[in-house]
């Protein structure tokens, strides 16, 4: 495993190394794919904070100017968030946006009511969301949906029956779920119906157990979990299972220290974040879920996170928003 | 056609701003702010084209040279939403020819297969060119001719993009979509030996199990238009078959187990077959005999098979009584010695059956 990429393997997390890492995100003028990522700037944004947020140093990015891109990336034709500033609105980034602003108590800055039209005019006849007027649709935006409307108070507004009966036709023989009807179980498809059916109180709508034992399924070998049968391991897809697991309950059916040890082997401890898996290029993406699902096994050092939500657990408590989810206990430093 | 885009990269050596052709537009360029978490840099080719994007966007335009700015742009940036958004209006609004739209788009829908969006614009492409076709003659989408010669074109397209990577899930995604929409017999009819031309070259395809699933049982049918019971028994006897080859291989199980809840049959019609593949390879001794309905496990196979031991213990709990002793038994064997990793899991089910 970690060994063999010649780095130097870790059974701690470097938390002052990845909060580096973070800061000095986009600073790297020699990455040539970083305009290609251009679409994916303002959900970058939420996970470096979030990042932080969980090993506790939602300081080191500076919250003024923070909120001052969130505001800056406002497509007023739309009345939703762009990636960046002169982007047309899209539901992911616009998500995120709401997410940033959540975390900073800075919700009031925004028109809300601008943004819960533009989130429900995505809504199409069958019950699923699409992420911009170009019209992708997937349960994942379904799942945007749900949470911004939760976060931003508005959830009286969504169409539930609707939402959910698109969700429950995604459903697939072998108990999970895809990304639209007919599509293949995929462990983020599952991740964002299960956290879907959570935050509308509807988990009570599918097989728990055959669900959770096909997710309990994707862990291999290495510790590390995969998005689909056969596929590889990955520290996201880790991530995704892991918060559907604990939102069904059921995380103690994963083996949590091969899990750990996996993510933990996944970092770059020369320069900071977490790749997908050992030995190769960390990003922002998969430092998130690295430390996120560490959190969830209750790694020492960490704060807790909603994984409804990927919020604190502190923020979702305070907002009365929290679940009947379940993470392992938080460790002390032995 | 008046007017050839170009995928020719000599073509593109002028930046938009040295381009004669547009002179009269005014360059928009990006706001970047003054925030220093989120800085962006471009190369000077993207910067450009995105310019002149915002310029178009700004004023509206519609026009040919639209088509070939946001062809650059999407060649630079796959994951440029709103220049396929922007094309797409274009192409309707000008009419373009549909069909050369599609092909046009094939090369780039092989190099960016894993974008979402060049797949969604064939999709709505190929919608547009059905309605285009169907307005005069109203019908379904399968009695409309040029509809349904454009999907059979889509599809065998889809069969090549598939070739280079046959997981890819938009991919499959799209080809679901198509099957549906037109619900062509003709299109259908190639899909099961398509599914098992892919199983043959790699048994454990969960995508192509998952199409199997699809196509069997995922087509609307009148009652009556097909027999059921046959079709469970061909997918009983095919799904057999590919567990006897290759046993421990979840994707099979879980399509056996798919079929039998499917057509609401018991797991304990299956008793005979499963339980060779719930033993170590040097007990069975009978090898002599050959049971078509119930073909053992290939030479070298990797046994007990964690799959066939769940298989078992779910047929015994379900039986209940005396046999539920079996079930936790083999719960058991599976929690401490074949599948230590998900033994919370069985220690779970034990608990459950003894409650
Ligand atoms: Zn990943």
């Amino acid at each position: 495993m970690s060994s063999s990429s010649g780095k130097p393997s870790s059974t701690e997390l470097n938390i002052p190394l990845h909060v580096k890492y973070i800061q000095t995100l986009g600073q790297n003028k020699d990455d040539l794919m970083y305009h290609m990522t251009s679409h994916l700037r303002m959900n970058a944004i939420y996970w470096g904070l979030m990042a932080l947020c969980i090993m506790n140093r939602k300081d080191a990015l500076d919250r003024d100017e923070t909120i001052e891109f969130v505001l800056s990336c406002w497509d007023d034709e739309a009345g939703a968030f762009g990636a960046h500033p002169g982007h047309d609105a899209h539901i992911l980034s616009t998500l995120s946006a709401i997410q940033v602003l959540t975390i900073h108590d800075a919700v009031d800055k925004i028109d809300v009511s601008r943004v819960v039209k533009f989130i429900l005019s995505l809504q199409q006849p069958s019950g699923v969301f699409a992420g911009d007027s170009f019209g992708e649709i997937d349960t994942r935006f379904s799942y945007i949906a749900v949470q911004a409307l939760s976060l931003l108070g508005h959830l009286d507004k969504l169409d539930v029956e609707k939402t959910v009966a698109y969700v429950l036709k995604c459903r697939n023989f072998d108990g999970g779920f895809g990304a639209v009807i007919g599509a293949e179980s995929h462990s983020g498809q599952v991740f964002v119906c299960v956290a879907l059916l959570a935050i509308l109180d509807k988990l009570d709508e599918i097989d728990q157990d055959t669900l959770a034992w096909w997710l309990a399924e994707r862990q291999l070998p290495n510790g590390g979990l995969n998005g689909r049968p056969q596929k590889l391991e990955d520290v996201c897809y880790s991530f995704w299972v892991l918060s559907a697991i604990s939102i069904l309950d059921k995380l103690t059916w994963i083996d949590a220290d091969k899990l750990a040890g996996f993510i933990l082997s996944a970092q770059d401890l020369e320069n900071g974040g977490i790749a997908d898996r050992p030995g190769d290029q960390p990003d922002v993406f998969h430092t998130i879920f690295g430390v996120a699902g560490l959190s969830l096994l209750g790694h020492p050092g960490l704060e807790d996170v909603d994984p409804v939500y990927c919020l604190p657990a502190s923020l979702t408590e305070k907002l009365g928003l929290r679940k009947a989810w379940r993470a392992l206990p938080r460790r002390t430093v032995s | 056609m008046s007017h050839v885009e170009s995928n020719d990269p000599a073509d593109q050596t002028l930046l938009y701003c040295e381009k004669p052709e547009w002179q009269d537009v005014t360059p928009i360029p990006q706001y970047d702010g003054v925030n220093p978490i989120a800085p962006i840099f471009y190369t000077p080719e993207y910067k450009d084209a995105t310019e002149y994007f915002r310029a178009v966007v700004e004023k509206d335009e519609i026009s040919e040279r639209v088509l070939q700015l946001t062809l650059d742009i999407i060649q630079m940036n796959p994951a440029h939403y709103s220049a396929w958004q922007y094309r797409y209006r274009t192409i309707i609004a000008l009419k373009r020819p549909l069909e050369a739209e599609l092909t046009l788009m094939d090369v780039l829908a092989i190099q960016f297969l894993k974008t979402y969006q060049v797949w969604h614009h064939r999709r709505l492409v190929l919608t547009a060119l059905y309605e285009s076709s169907t307005s005069d003659s109203a019908s379904s989408p399968s009695s409309n001719a040029a509809g349904a010669a454009a999907a059979a074109k889509e599809l065998a397209f889809i069969t090549r993009a598939l070739e280079t990577d046959t997981k890819n899930y938009h991919t499959w995604s799209y080809r679901q979509w198509l099957l549906a929409f037109f619900d062509d017999e003709a299109l259908w009819e190639g899909e099961l030996p398509y599914v098992e031309r892919l199983l043959e070259a790699d048994v454990r395809n969960n995508s192509a199990w998952h199409h199997r699933f699809f196509v069997v049982f995922g087509r609307v049918r009148a009652k009556g238009e097909v027999d059921l019971e046959e079709v469970l028994k061909r997918e009983l006897s095919y799904t057999k078959d590919q567990i006897a080859f290759a046993p421990n291989n979840p994707s099979a199980w879980n399509y056996l187990r798919g079929i039998l809840e499917r057509n609401k049959k018991p797991y304990s019609d299956l008793q005979t077959f499963v339980e060779p593949y719930t033993v170590p390879a040097s007990s069975s001794t009978d090898e002599g005999i050959v049971d078509l309905d119930n073909p053992r496990p290939g030479p070298g196979a990797q046994l007990p098979c964690v799959a066939a031991l769940e298989f078992l213990a779910d047929i015994h709990e379900k039986a209940g009584g005396e046999q539920t002793k079996q079930a936790i038994e083999i719960w058991k064997s599976l929690a401490n010695e074949h599948d230590t990793m998900r033994k919370k899991y069985w220690e779970f089910r034990v608990k459950e059956a003894s409650a």
